[in-house]
């Protein structure tokens, strides 16, 4: 029997709101010192305050529910992932209406949601310049925003590529592409190490290449100014801004509680990581407390999105996660490299990761590509699967 | 001479509390969990429930209130000062030498409680005077407004302290950031701060260039099992430990929000390392509350007590740097206690690259902090070391006072 695919509307409960209100109007906040507002410290309180007091009594969640529920058509099915039981997916899907148009499974991270797919839609279902176009899946993976998650431990990177996998199966694309950052970086990884024959090519946003054996002249004079400056902020990002990676990867409980049970916890936690890995991105307040809602809202609770760190660097089910960050032969690779992102290598260190067919780096931009710069990141996926493009043989396949 | 200090948390502030913990909203939990996640949430909720509905900060404000304890304002250079509380128990003995305790993080002065009726009584030919601040940022002291007030200036605070208490010569006692505080004491007024008893080490390998002798014995001689044990131990810390470190060395402001606005948040946060750094202490609900409302109720608030972590992280130039704390200090005579379940754990021979070391001793139980886990064991090491006989006994004059 084929799976059941159930329109989905996002309907918050009026006593969240309510709660969450009550939470908000009883903020205790750090006294004011006179480098309170230093980014260098973390989230600013002058910020931090506005935005709270925006998010108790200006921010209206059932406009911005609304508005989500019509712009981004969302569907669940039931999938099961052996050894964890069903889980109920919730995904955003939109066909294109073009003939031949190439499935693409898009895969959320950290902080991000399936929010992040909203700028690509039109341009990549409904290319204007007959250019490859997309029916594109967008998942919120187990634990995030309104998918369920799951209730054991050891729920690691092979569960969500088989819980990913199963949507696309569920949906009836049985070979697919793949984009993905942050997590969506590992998790379409995982996708394509465990599943070759259905996911036939890769795009990444988050590059997380290795860098290969040189010795130090060779590698003195062979960085241009922009890699030197990637390679700068991959630095800044090991040093300064990796604290809650390790804390998430070791002791996820440890801000569980704090997430569960203060909203304003939870904005701080993510508006520090939407304005430090962005290039400069002219966030609306409504936009950012969107983003952060879709935690606060979450089916399983904002405290079990820190759990797939853990899982990840503790691996219970298969031996360790090295193949992400190692070569995987059989699935084409297309790289687009951001200067603000939070690791950034040089283009030519993506060739240990497997067949690279496509290699970009661009002058702006940063760690959420496709809401930050949606023409950008549509554009290198439509020279990789154009007829020019590397990746020009998978996208045959689909050709009617 | 300093007005008495009694704590007196307003009303407000304890209402406060309760509402937050009347509407504490809790996450859910893996089957199996226990505590490779962080602290179980059965634990919190029940931490939680107590914390509203049984414990009684008044009684806990009322016990705290008989130690003598006082406040007086303290200036560091480049800062204005501060308003420094700090537990100052003399004693009536001739043969006291001045002590200065430091504690650390999530602890606070209450640590050297247990040991203030021993430290008084003369024993093996000594006493101390005891002196046990609450560093700026924590407890009832004042916290600075200003940016870049890191070990140098926590140093100076306690050095300033114990001149101001007519001890210019003193010796110290310290753990985790006790130990850094102590240390950077020592680098900088060695012609105050005579010897150093440390119960966390933290120290490297020795270098043949460095510390020739010890670097001789590190290659000639196998570890011991216990000095293995301890390897692991440190091992678990770096790898599984460290998390709520390096985001407080690096992000301060960020969770600390989270510490601020929601107690049981802070109740995770610091329950946890008080169980996963302790050799099974057994706490009661009324210690872990107490310690925890330390920091609920402090003065600076609890986001101010991780900015330490940022600041010796980022120390700028004239600054004390952790680093320089672990190499070696020439004009310190220094006590090492290694305890089994403390964070880090490194063999004898790296703890000798510290200073001169004058006095060790390895204790067969207990962890981070020691002076509370095993405050006998501390004690015994103090009068050992600085009692008649021992290796720094004279090292300070000594005089009652009272």
């Amino acid at each position: 029997m084929p799976p059941t695919i159930t329109p989905y509307t996002i309907n918050v409960p009026d006593s969240a709101l309510k709660s969450l209100k009550a939470k908000l109007e009883s903020t205790n906040l750090p006294d004011v010192v006179d480098f309170i507002d230093d980014w260098s410290y973390g989230a600013p309180l002058s910020d931090i305050k506005r935005l709270t007091d925006h998010w108790a009594d200006g921010f209206d969640w059932r406009t911005q529910e609304a508005s989500i529920n019509e712009r981004l058509p969302q569907f669940t099915t039931k999938v099961e992932v052996e050894g964890f039981g069903d889980l109920d997916m919730h995904f955003v899907h939109q066909r294109s209406e073009v003939k031949g148009a190439i499935p693409l499974l898009f895969v959320h991270g950290w902080p991000g949601s399936f929010l992040e797919v909203e700028k690509l839609l039109p341009l990549l279902t409904k290319p204007a310049d007959g250019g490859p176009a997309f029916h594109v899946v967008a998942p919120s993976l187990p634990n995030f925003a309104f998918s369920e998650g799951p209730s054991k431990p050891g729920f690691g990177l092979k569960q969500y590529a088989e819980s990913m996998h199963k949507t696309m199966l569920a949906l009836e694309y049985d070979q697919y592409v793949t984009q993905g950052g942050d997590w969506g970086f590992k998790v379409t990884r995982a996708v394509g190490h465990f599943y070759p024959k259905h996911c036939l090519a890769s795009h990444i946003n988050l590059v997380l290449a290795k860098k290969p054996a040189v010795s130090a002249v060779q590698e003195a004079s062979a960085y241009t100014d922009g890699e030197k400056a990637g390679l700068a902020r991959t630095d800044w990002f090991a040093q300064e801004g990796f604290g809650y990676n390790l804390l998430q990867s070791t002791k996820p409980s440890a801000i569980g509680f704090a997430l569960a049970d203060s909203p304003v916890a939870l904005l701080a936690w993510i508006y520090e990581k939407l304005h430090d890995w962005s290039d400069d991105y002219p966030w609306t307040d409504d936009e950012l407390l969107a983003w952060v809602c879709m935690y606060q809202f979450a089916r399983a609770g904002p405290a079990a999105s820190a759990r797939i760190y853990y899982e990840v660097q503790h691996p219970k089910n298969e031996a360790k996660h090295a193949f992400a960050t190692g070569y995987i032969p059989d699935v084409k690779l297309g790289v687009s490299i951001f200067p603000r992102d939070i690791y950034v290598p040089p283009v030519a260190w993506a060739r240990s990761l497997g067949p690279v067919v496509f290699g970009g780096m661009h002058a702006e931009g940063g760690h959420f590509a496709a809401h930050e710069k949606p023409e950008l990141l549509a554009g290198d996926l439509r020279k990789m699967f154009g007829k020019d493009g590397g990746a020009s043989e998978i996208a045959q396949r689909f050709a009617v | 001479m300093a007005p008495p200090y009694t704590i007196a948390v307003p009303d407000s502030k304890i209402d406060e509390l309760h509402k937050k913990l009347d509407v504490a909203t809790f996450p859910d939990e893996l089957d199996e969990a226990d505590w490779d996640y962080g602290a179980p949430l059965a634990d919190i909720k029940r931490l939680t429930a107590y914390w509203k509905s049984s414990f009684s900060w008044r009684d806990q404000e009322k016990t705290l209130n008989q130690l003598p304890q006082f406040t007086r304002s303290i200036k560091v250079d480049n800062f204005p000062a501060l308003d420094i509380h700090y537990v100052h128990q003399p004693s009536p003995s001739p043969d006291a030498i001045p002590l200065l305790f430091c504690h650390g993080w999530p602890g606070s002065y209450l640590e050297v409680v247990k040991m203030l009726p021993a430290l008084q009584q003369s024993h093996s030919g000594v006493s101390f005077h005891v002196v046990a601040p609450s560093h700026p940022n924590y407890g009832w002291s004042e916290g600075p407004k200003q940016r870049g007030f890191g070990l140098k200036q926590y140093a100076e605070t306690c050095h300033k302290l114990m001149l101001s208490l007519g001890y210019d010569q003193y010796v110290t006692q310290g753990g985790d950031w006790g130990f850094y505080i102590t240390r950077a004491i020592g680098l900088l007024y060695p012609e105050a701060c005579k010897a150093s008893h440390i119960n966390m080490i933290r120290a490297s390998p020795p270098t043949l260039l460095k510390n020739p002798w010890q670097a001789v014995k590190h290659k000639l001689l196998p570890y011991s099992a216990r000095e293995k044990k301890g390897l692991e131990r440190s091992e678990w810390f770096a790898t599984e430990g460290s998390g709520y470190r390096t985001l407080q060395a690096t992000k301060p402001a960020t969770i600390g929000f989270a510490l601020n606005d929601s107690p049981v948040a802070l109740l995770a946060w610091l329950w946890e390392k008080l169980h996963d750094w302790t050799d099974a202490y057994p706490w009661t609900d009324d210690e872990i509350l107490t310690w925890v409302s330390i920091y609920c109720f402090s003065r600076a608030g609890p986001s101010a007590s991780l900015r330490i972590y940022y600041e010796a992280t980022h120390s700028g130039p004239g600054g004390v740097t952790r680093d320089r704390t672990q190499e070696w200090i020439g004009g310190v005579k220094l006590g090492l206690c290694y305890s089994p379940r403390e964070l880090t754990v490194v063999p004898m021979t790296w703890g000798r690259t510290l200073g001169p070391v004058v006095f060790e001793s390895v204790k067969t139980r207990g962890g981070h902090f020691a002076a509370h886990e095993q405050p006998e064991e501390i004690v015994k090491d103090l009068r050992g070391m600085f009692g008649k006989g021992g290796p720094c006994h004279g090292i300070v004059k000594a005089g009652a006072k009272l």
